[in-house]
């Protein structure tokens, strides 16, 4: 079967799965988040815990009998370090509290031998930097190995302290925390590519930081109206240009995105490009605003196109073109005629992400029943594949799925009505650079990579 | 840990009871199986919509057979639908702002609708709505949630006059009756009214901002009018924000005139009105 994301001899595996196996899931372990860093080495989630982990890939494995020397084994992702990032917090005031879950996770630009990330719950936002230690110093003169105070009178000869190796530690440390700068919930962060700033927003408003200022913020985007009572629209994400630092763009719930130049103005509430498509009039229903709700907006790598994703599909848009996308992609076609039930149950506002492959020949996004769906934008073909432990196996390839719209349902498919809308997938990374998948259904992260030939 | 517990995410609820395999199914969807080239009578409303006797049904031939319901009562569901999401989102710890942007949307939609369509024509003149400042003055003042129009939950669907489009509903009539429902202006505003109460509130600006003349309005100090009294002898009894009524350094100052006594003792009588209140 011609696979999605590298050509048609492509298929994806199944590699690693993390997290606990049993049915009762605690909230707490449920991934909110999942990010690779610039180079793909490192893999961090954060949970509704508030916790961070961050696995690290091994290095790869040749075997010496490879003709082509090619790696065996495509390096597996162990975890490399594992902090607590956010603390439940309490406003007294209005007695409510603030989650600690981790909304997004934000890799920085590598600048030295540390990792340093951004991570961000409803409230506060946080710059951690990691760093490993291998080695320790040994041999000083005021204290013993076990770093009791040796009496000082008991010293008669000075000696220099060695730095001996030591098992490797990975120690994570806040070092900045940019907070109270947000009165909603924070939904984005997005660092600049001037490395040295970034946005963070929340429902009406968006600012500008610096990464080395934590007291102070600019406010670029604020749709607040004078009056509350007059709010309609919500903004729902925001993203940094990948190359021009001064470009951002933010999307909002009527199914709009503004992409605005901090060059025009301080405050850019102005936008300098509207997108936005024209309503389909034949497939008005009540829930016609709720589904056209932007639940994620990214900018492909090259920077001249972004997708959008909305309840029921993926859109891509070409910058220079506002009036309609250039690319539409049905992710659940078939929940159109369930949209009464989801909005029942709440599904219908759940808010899926989506990503982009390292060469933006290809997209992914999550739906339900633990399935995600790839679109390549070259070939037009898209496939459905299931993150769950029957398909488990070490390098087992991954069957496609099929949902069954019709009367007829053909083995092996899946009726609409059998789908399980409590395993959904909101979240899902791509590798920058290799063919390599995270997707988080619930409370396991499941690693896929393509079929080594 | 009980707050914790409070927090609710769509799906735990739900995990707890067992997972459930299958949306539950809404009188406006549609069986998938439905859907294909067999010719198929529509399908039967679970009974708690069940219509009366005497209803048409519709043989759905028709590309999307969707719309077993009339329009109306479907319309009227959503709406009822989206009324509940509301409230329930705000007694939620963690309301968010997003949903309810997207809910009172939805319902404002429908009431434009139902307005044009007239039918809330017998329901024009709707009793006054509470008013706004005292509504968010009191929002302000309590950390409780805007209050939510309490009646609504319990009180029983209320279907309108019969419009050119019930037709089919003759025999819905059964609850044909215009419940009075002063709901109509206070929906376009109770919805509205939950947005104002969504904001993190910096603790030291809410002590700034709040006029603590508005906590004393009600209060009649008319008895107590200041101009019977020296304004240098005695301190207003009217409070200002930042000024203490009654403070100790005041209260020096003044003791020793005898004629400032009975003004004290007004002062003790006012204090005390106050800090019941």
């Amino acid at each position: 079967m011609a696979g999605v994301g590298g050509g048609n001899d492509f298929q994806w595996c199944f590699s690693q799965v993390k997290g606990a196996i049993d049915e009762d899931v605690a909230e707490a372990d449920i991934i909110s988040t999942v990010e690779f860093n610039y180079s793909g080495e490192l893999l961090a989630t954060g949970d509704k815990g508030g916790r961070v982990v961050i696995f690290q890939r091994e290095q790869e494995v040749s075997l010496p009998s490879s003709s082509k020397n090619r790696p065996h084994s495509r390096g597996e992702y162990n975890v490399y370090s594992t902090f607590q990032s956010h603390e439940p917090e309490f406003d007294y005031l209005k007695s409510l509290e603030i989650e600690e879950k981790i909304n997004k996770i934000r890799w920085l630009p590598q600048q030295n031998a540390a990792h340093s990330l951004l991570s961000t719950n409803d409230k506060t936002i946080k710059l951690w930097k990691i760093s490993e230690r291998d080695k320790r110093a040994e041999g000083y003169n005021l204290k013993d190995e076990d770093g009791r105070l040796r009496d000082p009178f008991r010293i008669t000869s000075l000696r220099v302290p060695v730095l001996m190796p030591m098992d490797l530690m990975v120690e994570a440390s806040p070092r900045r925390i940019f907070a109270n700068a947000h009165t909603y919930h924070i939904n984005s962060i997005s660092v600049n590519s001037d490395h040295e700033t970034y946005l963070s927003a929340d429902d009406l408003r968006i600012n500008l930081w610096h990464l080395e200022i934590t007291d102070r913020s600019f406010n670029i985007v604020d749709i607040k109206p004078a009056n509350m009572e007059e709010l309609t629209e919500v903004i729902t994400a925001a993203e940094c240009h990948p190359h021009q630092c001064n470009v951002f763009v933010y999307s909002s719930s009527k199914g709009t995105i503004r992409l605005c130049d901090m060059r025009a103005a301080a405050l850019c509430d102005r936008q300098s490009k509207f997108f936005e498509e024209p309503e389909d009039p034949s497939s008005r229903s009540f829930f016609s605003e709720i589904i056209s709700s932007i639940s994620d907006v990214k900018f492909s790598h090259s920077g001249r196109y972004m997708m959008t994703r909305d309840y029921l599909s993926v859109k891509v848009w070409d910058l220079n073109m506002e009036n309609r996308p250039v690319e539409t992609y049905q992710v659940h076609e078939y929940l159109r005629s369930k949209l009464c039930s989801l909005y029942e149950n709440d599904c219908i506002f759940d808010k899926f992400e989506c990503c982009w492959n390292g060469s933006d020949s290809a997209i992914m996004t999550g739906s339900y029943n633990n399935f995600f769906r790839m679109f390549d934008r070259n070939t037009r073909r898209d496939i459905t594949l299931e993150a769950s432990r029957e398909n488990s196996k070490p390098r087992a390839v991954l069957k496609p799925r099929k949902v069954s719209t019709g009367g007829k349902r053909k083995k092996d498919e899946i009726s609409v009505d059998s789908l399980d809308f409590n395993k959904k997938i909101l979240h899902t990374a791509w590798h920058p650079k290799e063919n390599v998948i995270a997707v988080a259904a619930t409370n396991n992260l499941y690693i896929f990579q393509d079929k080594i030939n | 840990m009980g707050q914790r517990d409070i927090i609710s995410y769509e799906t735990s609820v739900r995990r707890k009871s067992g997972i459930r395999t299958a949306a539950k199914m809404c009188r406006l969807d549609v069986e998938s199986a439905v859907k294909g080239h067999e010719q198929h009578v529509n399908i039967i409303p679970s009974s708690r919509y069940m219509v009366g006797r005497g209803v048409k049904r519709k043989l759905s031939e028709c590309e999307d057979p969707t719309l077993d319901l009339p329009y109306p009562q479907q319309r009227q569901m959503v709406l009822d639908l989206c009324l509940n999401k509301l409230q329930s989102c705000q007694r939620r710890a963690e309301p968010s702002l997003h949903r309810s942007v997207l809910l009172a949307n939805t319902l404002r939609q429908i009431q434009r609708e139902m307005r044009q369509e007239g039918v809330l024509h017998s329901l024009e003149s709707p009793p006054p709505a509470p008013s706004l400042p005292q509504a968010l003055a009191a929002q302000r003042q309590s950390p409780e949630v805007a209050p939510t129009p309490s009646d609504r939950p319990d009180t029983p669907v209320a279907t309108f006059s019969p419009s050119p489009l019930c037709e089919d509903d003759n025999a819905v009539s059964g609850c044909i009756g215009l419940h009075k429902r002063p709901w109509s202006e206070d929906d376009g505003k109770s919805p509205d009214l939950l947005l104002g109460s969504f904001e993190i509130t910096n603790s030291t600006s809410y002590l700034t901002d709040l006029q603590l003349d508005d906590i004393f309005e009600d209060i009649d100090t008319s008895m107590y009018d200041p101009s019977d009294f020296s304004v240098l002898a005695c301190p207003s009894p009217r409070v200002n924000s930042g000024s203490s009524l009654g403070s100790d350094d005041n209260l020096k100052a003044f003791s020793s005139s005898s004629a400032l006594q009975v003004c004290l003792n007004d002062l003790d009588h006012i204090m005390e009105i106050l800090v019941r209140s």
